[in-house]
């Protein structure tokens, strides 16, 4: 994982961060490999972010999920340097990051990336519209011209009506479209979406989600995005990268990583997850037993199997699945029962 | 488990090192004690004395005064005379102010109006009309203008600083150790030194004014930038903003509310050194206090602290009231602001006519002799004193006796009274015991210090006072503060009392406490418990107030009464308050019992107070002062060290 992928909106290398003093001796060497207590009281140090490396391919949605200390807020903010990295690169369309001047980095900030965060950071003493327009004023466009933009993206997310409103007459979720909106407004390449989430309510949580995956579909963004919740990262993410202790433990799609764990920690986290809310039809496919029936009804692989088990319920024979039009195998509906009773345990 | 052991043991060595310290001192009584008469001059005194000289014959030939001292005098006594002539003394070509009596109040009621509510300009207007009736309307156009330009100084200094010291972590390191000093240094003591380079006058008042205020206005500053939510922040950087559009566009709309109070407690602490700093030479009400505090006139002192009082709480109301109007930060709506202008424009008009009534009529302008009730409230003040000085004297007296004889006496018998070397052993083991060695080490090196400047004898008469004093103070302060932690009605009622005692300057209750308990060290003692007591009550009473109510439910739910839930629960869970509020106590307390100087408490305060008034004595009373924040330092290194230590 040397080389970049120069096909990524945003490819990072061995990335480090590691707090205290002479941060730089602890990167690569093995007193790294210490659990976070043993190397503070060893070095007095803290690795927030170890040897981190992945690919963001343009338009994707990369979810970083991991638990509270996992080093997953401080990644993300050293891809932007609001934490400046302790080692390691980030390229963004083959531009290192981490090697911009102050004036490239604001630029670049300005114009290229923008954030959305857990507790929304809107300023207080200005009206909605102006929270909005005022990553363009500090770029010095015209007050008009700004309103304008602002406007727009007001509707884009479904604040209309509210433009003069103060933050705190808001409630929770709309202040986090504010949020949103304030990120759109510099129509950005990548944006970063640090648990955006997390401080709402389970039900607005929901609306956010979906007005996310709307969002998405409609600007086509690249997003990292980070939280918590795996049901979250699940509904979101094209691709996901467990996070523990600083390092990634696994990367991969949300069937890799149900399917695959990579170790008893990943494994764990799946055993809450109900599989057949997550998994696609792609999972359970397999070649066909002897004597079983192969002209049952025809399902694309990537149904979720959650929708596709009513219609295979009610079948007498294994559905065929099939992807880009060539079949890759049956799934009958004793294996559904299967994975959903594994589910229930 | 190990600490709490650790801390039985420590109670049971200092009780041991009391008992041994008492008897050496019945042994040694009287030997060694490097007492010294109030004429009589040490080495190091003289040599100060000498300097004080030199300095005073070279104020007109010297390049430092020439090209340093002597020009920032020269600004700021501009400036002082300037805003003055406006309110105070005569306008060039004018036998009066640029405004009259009633032009002031007038401009007073605009203003007080634009930055607070109608309520608040009638108090803030009825106040000032209080202090025409008192008689002592220039002294306090006077001490209001001397107030005001410390103040506007100050801010300009302090505002900035603070802002650089709520960005940067390294300023604020830098500036640290100079806000601790300013906090833990008496105000009596740098007046002197202030006098001498910067001649007796408003400059040296303003100066001295500004050293006591500028630190506070720093620190809210920079705490006010400092306490921000921190996210808007990130998210303005992340939007690619440039430091000054964060500070300017964030930071400090974010953080104006805060600074706002931060000029408020300016404010106030300028307004209560001004009155102090009538020593050396500032105009306005100080002046009457020390000179009826000397002959002993309480009436006449009263009158001038009561206009004191009456301008304390005006100009709090008004600046507190401008930092309390923004709740929220949504602006009113259209209509609310069309009546707000209407109204202020009717103010406007008001005052225009004011200022032109006191501008061209004799009524309007000088305030008139009909409307001075001060003789009648002086002389009913002296009869009420009389009265109670005689009729409560078995009260008092007894108390003072109680107090002066069995408490003062022997803890100074003990410190005072035994030899030096013997002294500073005890103290050096008990501040090891409390806070460690290092903290011992510096006691001693401190201790060594005030014996080397030859004032060993007044600083162990100083410290008897303070320890006294402090005891006093924790003892009432902690039962208040229990009791205002646990009812919130209790709150209520001492909160204006709390308030009125940490804005006033202490010069003002020294009037009153001067009459009932005379010139002694007792009264230079209710003094400094008077100052003192609010921070600790307001420091205790948070502390209780702090402890978990999970805690609390859990006490009571086994069944503890009241007195147990106090002494088994709240008190040892909010032992750091108690710490940090013996800490302040005793600071504050310090500062205050020097000032005792002028009313018979003898000590380092009498001794910088002599200074001040004769050239053979300035010498001495430069080396008090100075001896006075070695002490301040020591007491301050030790308190701080046993909260380390025993705080957890």
């Amino acid at each position: 994982m040397n080389s970049h992928n120069s096909s990524s909106a945003i490819s990072v290398r061995n990335l480090w961060k590691v707090f205290g003093d002479n941060p730089e001796k602890i990167v690569n060497s093995s007193d790294a490999d210490l659990s976070r207590s043993e190397l503070r009281e060893k070095t007095g140090n803290t690795a927030a972010v170890k040897n981190v490396s992945f690919d963001v391919a343009p338009g994707e949605v990369f979810v970083v999920m991991g638990l509270s200390g996992s080093g997953k807020s401080t990644l993300v903010r050293c891809l932007t340097r609001l934490i400046e990295p302790t080692a390691g690169s980030v390229l963004f369309n083959g531009e290192d990051v981490l090697k911009a001047d102050p004036a490239r980095l604001r630029e670049l900030r300005r114009t290229a990336f923008s954030m959305v965060f857990q507790h929304f950071g809107l300023l207080p003493h200005r009206k909605v519209i102006d929270n909005i327009a005022y990553s363009l004023e500090i770029n010095g466009v015209k007050k008009i011209e700004r309103h304008k933009r602002a406007q727009e993206v007001i509707e884009l997310v479904g604040l209309q009506g509210y433009s003069e409103a103060y933050p705190e007459q808001l409630s929770g979720g709309m202040q986090q479209r504010v949020g949103l909106a304030r990120a759109l407004a510099v129509d950005p390449q990548v944006m970063f979406l640090d648990e955006p989430f997390s401080a709402l309510d389970p039900l607005i949580r929901r609306d956010m989600q979906t007005e996310v995956i709307r969002l998405h579909k409609e600007v086509g963004k690249t997003m990292i995005f980070i939280t918590h919740d795996l049901s979250e990262a699940m509904k979101l993410g094209d691709r996901i990268a467990i996070m523990r202790d600083g390092a990634v433990v696994q990367m991969g799609t949300a069937e890799d990583l149900i399917g695959k764990p990579a170790d008893t920690y990943v494994a764990d986290f799946m055993r809450d997850i109900s599989k057949s809310h997550v998994l696609t039809l792609r999972y359970l496919a397999r070649p066909a037993r002897p004597g079983e029936a192969t002209d049952g009804p025809e399902l694309d692989s990537s149904t979720i199997i959650r929708d596709a088990s009513q219609v295979i319920s009610q079948q007498m024979k294994p559905v065929r699945v099939s992807e880009n039009g060539k079949a890759i195998g049956i799934v009958s509906s004793e294996d559904i029962l299967k994975l959903i009773s594994g589910d229930a345990n | 488990m190990i600490s709490a052991i650790k801390e039985i043991k420590t109670r049971y060595l200092i009780l041991i090192i009391l008992g041994v310290w008492a008897v050496l001192a019945i042994i040694f009584k009287g030997v060694a004690t490097l007492e010294l008469a109030t004429y009589q001059n040490t080495f190091v005194t003289q040599t100060a004395n000498d300097a004080a000289a030199s300095i005073r014959g070279n104020r007109t030939q010297s390049a430092a005064f020439i090209y340093f001292f002597n020009p920032i005098r020269g600004f700021i006594s501009g400036f002082v005379e300037l805003i003055r002539m406006l309110i105070a003394i005569p306008a060039p070509n004018s036998i009066i102010p640029v405004l009259g009596w009633l032009g002031v109040i007038g401009v007073v009621t605009f203003f007080v109006f634009l930055t607070s509510n109608f309520r608040t300009t009638i108090l803030a207007v009825s106040l000032l009309f209080g202090c025409g009736l008192l008689g002592m309307w220039t002294d306090s156009m006077d001490t209001i203008a001397m107030t005001l330009a410390a103040v506007i100084l100050s801010l300009s200094i302090g505002i900035p600083l603070g802002i650089w010291a709520g960005l940067s972590d390294r300023v604020l390191k830098v500036l640290t150790p100079f806000l601790d000093l300013a906090q833990i240094l008496p105000t009596l003591v740098y007046l002197a030194p202030l006098a001498l380079f910067f001649l007796i006058g408003t400059a040296s008042a303003t100066i001295a004014t500004m050293v006591y205020s500028i630190p506070l206005s720093i620190r809210i500053t920079s705490h006010a930038i400092r306490s921000l939510n921190n996210s808007p922040i990130e998210a303005s950087i992340s939007m690619g903003a440039t430091g000054k559009q964060t500070l300017t566009k964030v930071q400090l709309p974010m953080g104006k509310q805060m600074i706002v109070l931060g000029i408020n407690q300016t404010v106030m602490a300028a307004l209560s050194f001004v009155v102090i700093a009538a020593l050396i030479g500032s105009p306005g009400l100080g002046g009457p206090i020390i000179n009826a505090l000397t002959i002993r006139n309480v009436g006449d002192g009263f009158v001038a602290g009561l206009a004191v009082v009456f301008i304390a709480i005006m100009l709090d109301r008004s600046t507190s009231a401008a930092a309390k109007t923004k709740q929220t930060f949504v602006p009113p709506s259209k209509k609310e602001i069309q009546q707000r202008r209407m109204s202020l424009a009717g103010m406007g008009i008001f005052a225009i006519v004011c200022i032109w009534l006191s501008r061209n009529v004799l009524w309007a302008a000088i305030w008139p002799k009909q409307l001075d009730v001060s003789e009648i409230v002086a002389s009913n003040t002296n009869t009420v004193t009389d009265w109670t000085t005689d009729n409560l004297r078995f009260i008092t007296v007894s108390f003072k006796d109680f107090i002066s004889n069995y408490v003062l006496n022997s803890i100074q018998a003990l410190l005072a009274g035994s030899p030096w070397f013997i002294t500073i052993t005890m103290i050096a083991l008990i501040a090891y015991l409390l806070g460690g060695r290092k903290v011992a080490l510096l006691a001693i090196g401190l201790m060594l210090l005030i014996v080397a400047c030859g004032l060993w004898y007044e600083t162990m008469v100083t410290l008897t006072q303070t320890l006294v004093a402090t005891m006093l103070t924790m003892i009432l302060g902690v039962i208040l503060g229990v009791w205002i932690g646990r009812s919130q009605k209790a709150y209520k009622i001492l909160r204006p009392f709390l308030d009125a005692g940490q804005t006033l300057p202490a010069f003002v209750y020294l009037v009153p406490i001067l009459g009932l308990f005379g010139p002694s060290r007792f009264t230079a003692i209710v003094t400094g418990i008077v100052y003192s007591i609010p921070v600790v009550v307001k420091i205790v009473g948070e502390g209780i107030k702090g402890v978990s109510t999970t805690m609390i439910e859990a006490a009571t739910a086994a069944g503890s009464n009241a007195w147990q839930l106090i002494t088994k629960v709240q008190l040892p869970a909010a032992k750091r308050s108690l710490l940090l509020a013996t800490n302040q106590g005793l600071i504050f307390v310090l500062a205050v019992v020097v000032i005792g100087g002028f009313v018979g408490s003898g000590g380092l305060g009498y001794l910088v107070i002599v200074g001040g008034s004769k050239p053979e004595l300035q010498g001495k009373g430069l080396v008090a002062g100075f001896s006075i924040l070695l002490l301040g330092v020591m007491i301050d290194r030790i308190a701080h060290a046993s909260a380390r230590k025993y705080g957890n």
